[in-house]
């Protein structure tokens, strides 16, 4: 009785609380994300977010590339690094200010992609995946070369860049000006390129590129270039990749090696296959439960828990620590195979379409119905 | 007089399989002809070289007056000459109608859009007129197979070729069906008077009823040419279906 009622009440309430329309549901997360730093969080917290924030951009160029075009690349991080590189050293020979050497390195970075678009689009599939995956560590070596030292600085990197907002403030003990505003910087360039990607995957030309990845032969039997179309996804994804090194290099102060490593270039195919792949708003999804998974839950939250119930973890912890988040991620990507985000939209439009139809609708009106037939 | 497409001693060999074994033929402006001839007498791979998918060891394609052979399919494709395929290859991740709009986005497709005519008009016309207008907004993934060899005839229709080529186009459909696109044909053929159509057919009953000439092939060489009744009358074909008389 009792939980017939509270089954009733659960359901009108789902039913309430999920007849939102999507773009509100967006508009309410954007909302969310731009009180954040109202909350005071620690500058430890706010910058778990600015890295999501960055990664997500990332991710979401490689999805654009390889969900909706089709074109596996296990190599992104090449973008990464060479916006990261093409900005330091850009301010190291000859001090240009930020403003000036993003556009720039953009510049280069989708030339960088067009030039590799051509040796790589000649090779399909898995293959594909293994030759975009030599570059960024054919790249990373000749970093490390010794005669190239002075000049890419080796193993350091390139350091002491400057910070996007240097103009305000020092931080102090409760307040950090610049993080903040580094925040919100983050935050707009990430609205802004996923707006862009997601406006071109539901354009014309987007439609061209699932075509590519549902079928390339039929596409061609259409009259479609599909390598014309083919560079230019690779291209806009570059482009977008490379903003996303930009931003990094300048938010931690450093150009490096791993910025061309194997890790960067896993990242946003973790990040995507646990936000849903092919969809553009799964990967920034994504890029959150990634970095609040790695960077919060098992850094930060978990030791905090031990501590209270007094339990020591063991020293070897730190090490296990990738074994454990890989684990989560896998058991996360088999339970929502198609995505975290992509089960939770299917779920609200379920729920949208049980509305449509009176009869599948929620208990209580069935009843009120059935009353009222009586 | 100049042929819409002259096909001259075409031969591809795969390995030590000669598939198409030296065969000539043309086509005019306007004329409907079907390809016939048994399991593995080269129909679809001479499909595939004039397509641009194969390219022949020897002979010339002739479209329109000028050489074809060696350009990049999409170039073909573009050039006015549009083909299905046997085992329908649809986007399955796009709806019905976004499939019939990436042939509206190729050159040639976006050339023919009248000025009146916005891209999705368009593109509803082409579903029309092969009667899909109502899964226009499904997923092809869950469209049937009569419906899908339906959507790949929209979709080659889309690019306005002057030359279409139907791989097995009524291949699987039920007697309905093949009723209902063999009627589509043959107003398509009424439309656009100009327009040459080749067919590739196993069920003899619904191309016979439709072509104006028939082109026999067995083993990769042409055997027999003529009308439909002069073809079935053809002792050789007989011969070639059903076997030598005893």
């Amino acid at each position: 009785m009792v939980r017939r009622y509270l089954r009733t009440c659960y359901s009108s309430f789902t039913a309430h609380v999920f007849d939102i329309p999507p773009r509100f549901m967006v508009f309410l997360f954007l909302i969310v994300l731009l009180l954040l730093p109202m909350a005071e969080l620690s500058p430890y917290y706010l910058s778990i977010i600015i890295q999501a924030n960055v990664l997500a951009i990332f991710a979401v160029s490689w999805d654009l590339l390889v969900g909706r075009t089709g074109q596996i690349s296990l190599g992104h991080a090449i973008f990464f690094g060479i916006g990261s590189y093409a900005t330091a050293l850009l301010f190291k020979y000859y001090g240009l200010p930020v403003w000036i050497t993003i556009p720039i390195a953009l510049l280069i970075g989708s030339l960088a992609a067009f030039l590799l678009g051509f040796p790589c689009l000649r090779v399909k599939g898995p293959y594909l995946a293994l030759v975009t995956m030599a570059f960024p560590l054919i790249i990373g070596t000749i970093l490390k070369w010794s005669p190239l030292i002075p000049i890419f600085g080796g193993e350091f990197g390139i350091r002491g860049l400057p910070a996007f907002f240097s103009f305000l403030p020092d931080p102090t003990p409760q307040v950090n000006y610049q993080r903040i505003a580094e925040y919100y910087l983050t935050l707009f360039l990430l609205f802004v390129s996923s707006v862009i990607i997601y406006k071109i995957a539901k354009s014309k030309t987007g439609i061209v590129l699932v075509s590519i990845l549902d079928d390339e032969l039929a596409s061609k039997a259409c009259g479609i270039n599909v390598t014309k179309y083919k560079l230019m996804a690779f291209m806009i994804s570059g482009l977008f990749g490379t903003l996303a090194g930009c931003v990094q290099t300048h938010l931690l102060h450093v150009a490096n090696p791993p910025n061309f490593g194997l890790t960067l270039s896993f990242a946003p195919v973790i990040i995507t296959f646990l936000g849903g792949i092919g969809t553009i708003y799964g990967p920034i999804v994504g890029a959150f439960i990634y970095l609040i998974l790695d960077k919060y839950l098992l850094t930060d939250l978990l030791p905090k828990l031990c501590e209270y119930f007094n339990v020591t973890l063991p020293d070897e912890f730190e090490y296990a620590k990738l074994l454990i988040f890989t684990l989560i991620v896998i058991i996360l990507v088999i339970k929502w195979p198609r995505g975290v985000a992509k089960f939770a939209t299917d779920k609200l439009e379920d729920l949208e379409e049980a509305r449509d139809l009176d009869e599948r609708g929620p208990r209580i009106w069935k009843r009120y119905k059935r009353k009222e037939k009586n | 007089m100049m042929h819409l497409l002259q096909i001259e001693n075409l031969t591809k060999r795969f390995g030590g399989l000669i598939a198409v074994n030296n065969v000539s033929f043309h086509i005019d402006e306007g004329e409907m002809v079907g390809i016939i001839g048994p399991n593995g007498a080269g129909k679809t791979t001479l499909f595939n070289l004039i397509s641009g998918f194969l390219n022949p060891d020897s002979g010339t394609v002739k479209f329109k007056g000028g050489n074809i052979i060696g350009l990049a399919t999409h170039k073909i494709v573009n050039n006015g000459i549009a083909r299905t395929f046997q085992v329908v290859r649809p986007f399955r991740h796009l709806p019905v109608i976004a499939n019939v709009m990436v042939a509206l986005k190729s050159p040639r497709g976006a050339r023919k859009i009248e000025w009146i005519k916005t891209f999705e008009r368009k593109a509803v016309d082409m579903l029309e007129d092969v009667g899909l207008t109502e899964l226009m907004l499904e997923p092809a993934e869950n469209v049937g197979h009569g419906d899908l060899k339906r959507l790949e005839m929209a979709r080659a229709l889309a690019t306005e070729p002057d030359l279409l080529m139907l791989d097995e186009p009524f291949g699987g459909l039920n007697p309905l069906e093949t009723d209902f696109l063999m009627k589509s044909i043959q107003r398509v053929h009424l439309d656009h008077p100009t327009r040459g159509i080749i067919i590739v057919e196993h069920k003899l009953y619904a191309l016979m009823q439709i072509v104006q000439r028939v082109i026999v092939l067995h083993q990769g060489e042409k055997i027999a040419e003529g009308t439909p009744e002069e073809t079935a009358k053809n002792k050789k074909v007989i011969e070639v279906y059903m076997g030598k008389a005893m």
